[in-house]
């Protein structure tokens, strides 16, 4: 069977929620359900709109706001469950659901289940598409693991353990890498390299001179719309002091990093150094108080792609009164980069032309030129080769040991270790308590599934 | 991404020619001799002390909007108003020029004092719409154009109305205070110094300063910019004043040196056509100025070949267009290239 266009597929009984719903904000719940449901009359009255409303409403227990309501004005959750209710409306024989609890609350992420598995017992085919193992466990029938594009593993769940597939799920985050020769970089690091890098120790040395608290997190949570709902988040991080966040994606660790970096409004209190962050999300706000940030899309938001590696690194305040002191700016790329090891043909090459981990490394020139108050960084060495990384790590330690706070975020928890500092686990928005870097892989792995005990 | 200089000058000859060629077979299709349609139209564009006088005067308006849209587009900012920014400068400066006394060189720098700011403050809504509602600033800055059409059309026949007359025009500003010929016999006057000097000084300022390094890069790459911990919105605010600024300066000179007072139409589409030189010019502060002084050829050049030879001047204001479709199309034939 061929597709052409969505229509086709919905004709022929298959129905998709998207992960973001593709509701149409001005238009009110009413209308959107009318253009969801293909059974939907050419002319509708009003009555009939709103008594559509109600009767989804009342068939599947949702809470679906008011027929005459704005989609736009109605939180992400509603937003949801007005994409789901739609979808069932039409009775599909198959229904695919897109990472659909990611901004669902637990009671309502019950509700969803139950009434999926409901469906499925009736005999509709339901797919679910999730990271989260805990989804699969509670009421899947069968289950196939992808890993970059590829079937992992596919077989009945009963036939399975939650431990089996969450050891393959981070063997295929992984990806490519070689195991061994990180292993070994590892147990360099925790015995005797440990002693130099480890940073809170240098920190304690250092301690009397320095301010308190570089990050203070007080009920703080990213604002809920944007993607995963979060759960307050307090804690403290002082000079000197690293500490991983490990999730897998799409649980909100990016976001949390991302708003505590002004790039997403949050609720609640953000201070660095003291100075407290405004809530609706000012990046610049962010760096006067004395942070610096490596984004996860270091092409996007880590450079300027078309220009240079010096005119890159000059920003974001270029020297020279009125005109740029190009010679000051060359000497000052040359210097950086020759002092992180970046290869480049000249200073000249437009920071596009770089590789993966000279783009990065030339981030981190930016990022620590002046030692900051606080570090953070999100992947800072997804996508790198093996060298890379272990120099993009060294930086990021090098810049604690100065006396900076860091937060690094990373999905892998190989690399999370090889921080040598606590790391804390996000799954569904919620933090967990501080882990001991030492702790197994396969414990890190059962927490990032959401597998309690 | 910037091109090789060896290339955009390719592209800008296969542009030139194939618009050469379109006006070649409309002044055939007109009946009349192509080669002696360009002729008239050479001549009538720089055959002369009077013919390069008019280009002159015409290429001073195309020359500034021409910059106000390159320095808002490298920066990101799609204004697309600069006809409305270039009206609202004619404006203050037929309202103020006329009870204008005393030294003549401070009463125009205070004329063109005023006409910059209305340009920048006639572009202010849309700024503030932008950065506030998240409105598109090509719809807002382009129905400020209407408005500000509209606002002309009353004036000529309302407040500014010249009382010794019936017509719809304002009261003309004193001899005294307009700009006189550079030499006799032509229609060239200081302004077009002013526009050719506030052109270097554009490229200067977004080529060589830290300031137009930043607007530069908040134009490339947005999200970068605001990660780095670029102010971007005052950035963009700057770009929007600033554009609105060359385009009001742009109206009052049209005032001060070419028309002495405003009437309605007013404007022949400057604004228009100097964001049809910018994207020529790929937004490059000199190559958009060269294409400026291009299209004011043309257009004086049209008029003589009318004249001269029959053939609708209306043609000539063809190849604009047609120049600027065909660069558009050989970039993006290229990569796909900002504005």
């Amino acid at each position: 069977m061929v597709f052409r266009r969505a229509r086709d597929a919905r004709d022929a009984g298959l129905a998709l929620v998207p992960q973001h719903d593709l509701l149409i904000g001005a238009a009110s719940v009413g209308d959107n359900l009318a253009f969801l449901d293909p059974a939907a009359p050419f002319f509708e009255s009003a009555a009939a709109r709103r008594a559509r409303v109600t009767r989804l409403a009342q068939t599947f227990s949702f809470e679906l706001g008011g027929a005459d309501t704005r989609v736009d004005t109605l939180p992400v959750g509603t937003r949801q469950r007005i994409e789901i209710a739609g979808a069932l409306a039409g009775d599909p024989e198959v229904l695919i659901l897109d990472e659909p609890t990611a901004v669902l609350s637990p009671d309502e992420t019950e509700a969803l289940f139950a009434s999926l598995r409901a469906r499925a017992d009736a005999g509709g085919a339901v797919v679910l598409i999730t990271h989260r193992l805990g989804e699969v466990f509670a009421g899947a029938d069968r289950l196939t693991l992808l890993a970059r594009g590829k079937t992992v593993k596919t077989c009945r769940v009963s036939e399975t353990t939650p431990e089996e597939i969450g050891g393959l799920l981070i063997a295929g985050a992984e990806g490519d890498r070689e195991e061994t020769d990180r292993k070994r970089e590892k147990d360099k690091i925790l015995s005797e390299g440990g002693e130099d890098i480890h940073p809170s120790k240098h920190a304690a040395r250092s301690a009397a001179n320095r301010p308190a608290a570089k990050l203070e997190l007080t009920g703080f949570a990213p604002h809920q719309s944007r993607g995963v709902r979060t759960e307050g988040i307090s804690l403290s991080l002082s000079h000197g002091e690293l500490l991983v966040l490990l999730a897998i994606d799409g649980n909100g660790a990016d976001t949390i990093a991302r708003a505590i970096a002004g790039l997403e409004p949050f609720e609640g209190g953000v201070a660095i150094g003291g100075v407290r962050l405004p809530g609706r999300g000012d990046p610049l706000a962010f760096r006067a108080a004395g942070g610096a940030f490596v984004p996860a899309d270091r092409r996007e938001e880590g450079l300027v792609a078309a220009l240079s590696l010096s005119e890159n690194l000059a920003l974001p305040d270029p020297p020279g009164r009125p005109f740029l002191d190009r010679r000051a700016m060359l000497a000052h790329a040359e210097s950086r980069l020759a002092a992180l090891g970046v290869r480049a043909s000249s200073t000249a090459a437009a920071a596009g032309s770089l590789s993966g981990g000279n783009q990065q490394k030339v981030v981190l020139a930016r990022e620590l030129v002046r030692p900051p108050s606080l570090l953070v960084a999100i992947h800072p060495t997804r996508g790198l080769d093996l060298g890379s990384a272990a120099a993009v790590r060294r930086l990021i330690l090098e810049a604690c040991r100065m006396g900076a706070a860091a937060l690094v975020v990373t999905a892998d928890p190989d690399e999370a270790q090889l921080f040598d500092a606590p790391i804390r686990v996000v799954t569904r928005g919620r933090v967990s308590a501080p882990c001991e870097p030492a702790t197994p892989v396969a414990a890190l792995g059962r927490l990032m599934a959401g597998i309690s005990a | 991404m910037r091109e090789p200089f060896a290339r955009r000058l390719a592209v800008a000859a296969v542009a030139f020619s194939v618009a050469a060629g379109v006006l070649v077979g409309l002044a055939f299709l007109a009946g009349a001799s192509p080669v002696e349609a360009l002729r008239a139209l050479a001549e009538g564009a720089a055959g002369s002390r009077a013919a390069l006088g008019e280009t002159a005067a015409r290429a001073t308006a195309l020359v500034l909007t021409a910059m106000g849209a390159s320095l808002a587009f490298r920066a990101g900012v799609l204004n697309i108003g600069l006809e409305g920014q270039f009206l609202a400068g004619a404006v203050a400066v037929a309202a103020i020029g006329p009870s204008i006394s005393g030294s003549p060189f401070v009463g125009r720098v205070a004329l063109l004092g005023a006409a910059a700011l209305a340009g920048a403050l006639w572009v202010l809504p849309a700024a503030w719409l932008e950065a506030r509602r998240g409105v598109p600033e090509v719809l807002s800055t382009i129905l400020l154009n209407l408005v500000a059409a509209a606002a002309v059309s009353g004036l000529v026949r309302g407040a500014l109305q010249d009382p010794a007359g019936d017509y719809p025009q304002s009261r003309a500003l004193a001899e005294a205070v307009r700009l006189p010929p550079l030499v006799t016999g032509s229609r060239a006057t200081a302004a077009i110094l002013i526009a050719l000097a506030l052109a270097v000084l554009t490229a200067l300022v977004l080529e060589r300063t830290p300031l137009g390094l930043k607007l530069r890069a908040t134009g490339l790459a947005p999200a970068a910019a605001r990660a780095i911990g670029l102010p971007g919105a005052r950035l963009r605010l700057l770009a929007f004043a600033a554009s609105g600024a060359l385009a009001g300066l742009a109206g009052g000179l049209e005032v001060l040196a070419v028309t002495g007072r405003l009437y309605d139409p007013f404007s022949a589409g400057a604004g228009y056509t100097g964001i049809a030189a910018a994207l020529l010019g790929g937004s490059h502060p000199l190559a958009a100025a060269a294409s400026a002084v291009l299209f004011a050829g043309l257009g004086a050049g049209s008029s003589a070949m009318q004249r001269d030879t029959g053939v609708p001047g209306a043609l000539a204001t063809i190849v604009p267009g047609v120049l600027v479709l065909a660069v558009l199309a050989a970039r993006a034939r290229q990569a796909g290239s900002a504005p």
